[in-house]
């Protein structure tokens, strides 16, 4: 089958049909593959998919040393730098390399869901107010956090030990940590392994959402697929919920550069030879490979306390306007933009997901212990306006995508074409028009995260339901947002 | 026949999550300070700014000029997001293949910054022209 790209360049792989959700482009389609391709996706997605670059950079991830398997793309993949967005690839941590490219540069991107006790009727009436005040409590765009300016050995603490000082200083409850993503703390963190430039970025930007596709939202649970896991998970339909997507701001951004140009630098003397510098790597167990993976899960802890520091924020808004009926539970956090050493059919494995979601089922250990009956909770979140989902993992996609899935809708337009699309005061009315309310910096940025510019939320989260990546437990409709 | 040299000029591409830059000059001194410029132009979302202020200097050093492009880019990304500070002028006092020594006047702005975030080796190209260079180089913003 050939594809055709965006820049009228020819992708020419042959593609096998696994199944009607999967397409192999088999090790044999170029010579320096290791493994082949897998691709989840409907036809509608496929068209999308086969425009832009993603397969190609398939390929190329399938070509680094100890890749194991197969490489995924899930179906909301689109192309990224040196390794697509949306993909999933494990190398095996002694013959294997880590890339930073294969993480992203917003390390531990992710996203948290807090549910309320309260049902929409008793919400409605103070909504407008709690979401002006979460966008004057929250500082978003490239904004810093004025109220927590960490101290050199603060911020160390963060990235040594994630949540640990949160708690300490009140930002965090006790029950949070255990409800989050590897406990919100990655042990093989060093934050000597970041660089001063990295910190400098970072120390004063804890509990700020950033740009971009970055939100806080309030949302309502409108409809309920499992009940059974979504009672596990202590959700209701009719019930108030928070998403919070954030990532590691300037520090995990500084930190993948440092470490793109330090493995850029270092392969030549390790024998690698890449198709795409961006997908610079060294081996795992090098001292470059293992300082890189020390900063990255420093990186990843900083994130989850980011996402912790928001929510002390938001419980704070929500206690403001609703007293102790605006009670904040965390259901889970989750990662989608990161590299973990994880155990897969006997083999100690390096799971690169860039843009994919961990949706481990309920056998395995790392599953929370409330959630073990139904599987681990992932969110998928939608485009301003558009709905989110919570999905939950199974065992099943151990074997079928080293225990990983979708991460959100995907781009679909550029921003510019965003604009040109749609002025941002047509998207503010037509938000608002849905019963939505917006905060937003500028009406111009409110244009480029029209909802029209992303891909097909429902569809994606379909295809990850019907190929048994993770099940659909419940949907949760956008009531106010306030966008990054 | 020599080509006339080229005059610095840069266009800006659109993609879903990025912006490609596209610059051309005469010598490398040349591609770097118009590469500056057109990150100004992006990190300056409000572009009525005059440099002023006490010259910095900017010294990068790398492995060859492809990543010393990267690596200029990403150090003036660096100073927009720690110090608000963006770099609109530029005097290039020493130009290598692996190394770039300059002296920049800029605007510090606590609101209107563009968002920014790295310059990255993705599609990365930087070649001889006639009459110069050409490079593109990725912006993730």
């Amino acid at each position: 089958m050939s594809s055709s790209t965006s820049d009228g360049s020819l992708s020419d792989y042959a593609t096998v049909s696994v199944s009607p959700l999967i397409r192999e482009i088999p090790v044999t389609a170029r010579p320096d593959m290791r493994v082949p391709v897998r691709v989840y996706a409907d036809e509608y997605l496929w068209q999308q998919i086969v425009r832009d670059r993603s397969l190609e950079q398939a390929v190329n991830v399938a070509t680094l040393p100890g890749v194991t398997g197969c490489v995924y793309a899930m179906p909301d993949v689109h192309e990224g730098y040196g390794f697509p967005v949306g993909g999933v690839a494990a190398l095996d941590v002694e013959e294997g390399v880590i890339s930073p490219g294969g993480v992203g540069y917003d390390i531990n991107c992710g996203v948290r869901l807090l549910a309320s006790d309260l049902d929409l009727s008793a919400a409605r009436p103070r909504l407008e107010a709690v979401v002006h005040d979460l966008s004057r409590s929250i500082p978003s765009g490239p904004g810093r956090n004025p109220q927590l300016d960490l101290t050199a050995t603060d911020l160390d603490r963060v990235l040594d030990e994630g949540g640990a000082l949160l708690l300490e200083r009140g930002l965090a409850l006790p029950e949070d940590l255990p409800n989050t993503e590897a406990g919100g703390r990655l042990a093989a963190a060093r934050s000597a392994c970041v660089s001063v430039k990295a910190k400098q970025r970072g120390h004063n930007q804890l509990g700020t959402i950033g740009s971009g596709n970055h939100f806080v939202e309030v949302q309502v649970v409108n409809e309920v697929f499992e009940p059974e896991a979504a009672a596990a998970y202590g959700l209701r339909r009719g019930q108030i919920t928070l998403l919070i997507h954030t990532g590691s701001r300037g520090l995990g951004h500084q930190v993948c550069t440092d470490y793109v140009r330090q493995m850029d630098q270092a392969m030549a003397r390790y024998g690698i030879h890449l198709p795409d510098r961006q997908l610079a790597c060294a081996p795992f167990d090098s001292p470059e490979g293992q300082a890189y993976f020390a900063a990255m899960c420093a990186a990843a802890n900083f994130a989850w306390a980011n996402r912790q520091t928001i929510t002390s924020s938001a419980r704070r808004v929500f206690a403001r306007a609703y007293g102790t009926a605006g009670r904040l539970k965390l259901v889970y956090d989750v990662a989608h933009n990161i590299a973990k050493v994880e155990e897969h059919g006997g083999a100690s494995l390096c799971v690169h997901r860039k843009g994919a979601t961990r949706a481990f089922g309920p056998s395995h250990p790392e599953t929370p212990a409330p959630y073990r009956a139904v599987g681990q909770p992932v969110f998928i979140p939608g485009s301003m306006g558009t709905a989110s989902y919570v999905l939950a993992g199974n065992d099943a996609a151990m074997t079928l995508s080293f225990g990983s899935t979708c991460h959100g809708a995907g781009r679909a337009m550029s921003r510019s074409e965003a604009k040109r699309t749609r002025p941002g005061h047509e998207v503010r009315r037509e938000l608002e028009r849905q019963g939505i309310i917006v905060r937003c910096p500028s009406s111009s940025e409110l244009a480029e995260e029209a909802p029209t510019a992303y891909k097909d939320v429902e569809r994606v989260v379909g295809v990850v339901h019907q190929a048994g990546l993770a099940r659909k437990v419940a949907r949760l409709k956008p009531l106010g947002v306030v966008k990054g | 026949m020599t080509a006339t040299p080229l005059l610095p000029a840069h266009e800006m591409r659109q993609h879903t999550s990025e912006i490609e830059l596209h610059v051309r000059a005469g010598s490398l001194g040349d591609l770097l300070a118009e590469a500056g410029r057109a990150l100004a132009e992006v990190e300056l979302i409000k572009a009525d700014c005059v440099p002023g202020g006490p010259v910095r200097t900017i010294r990068v050093t790398s492995s060859d000029r492809e990543a010393l492009l990267v690596d200029w880019l990403n150090e003036l990304i660096f100073l927009a997001d720690f110090d608000r500070w963006v770099a609109l002028d530029f005097s290039i006092n020493l130009a290598e293949e692996t190394e770039v020594r300059a002296g920049a006047s800029g605007v510090t702005l606590e609101w209107g910054l563009s968002r920014v975030k790295a310059a990255t080796f993705h599609r990365l190209r930087v070649e001889d022209v006639p009459g110069g260079l050409e490079a593109n180089v990725i912006l993730d913003v």
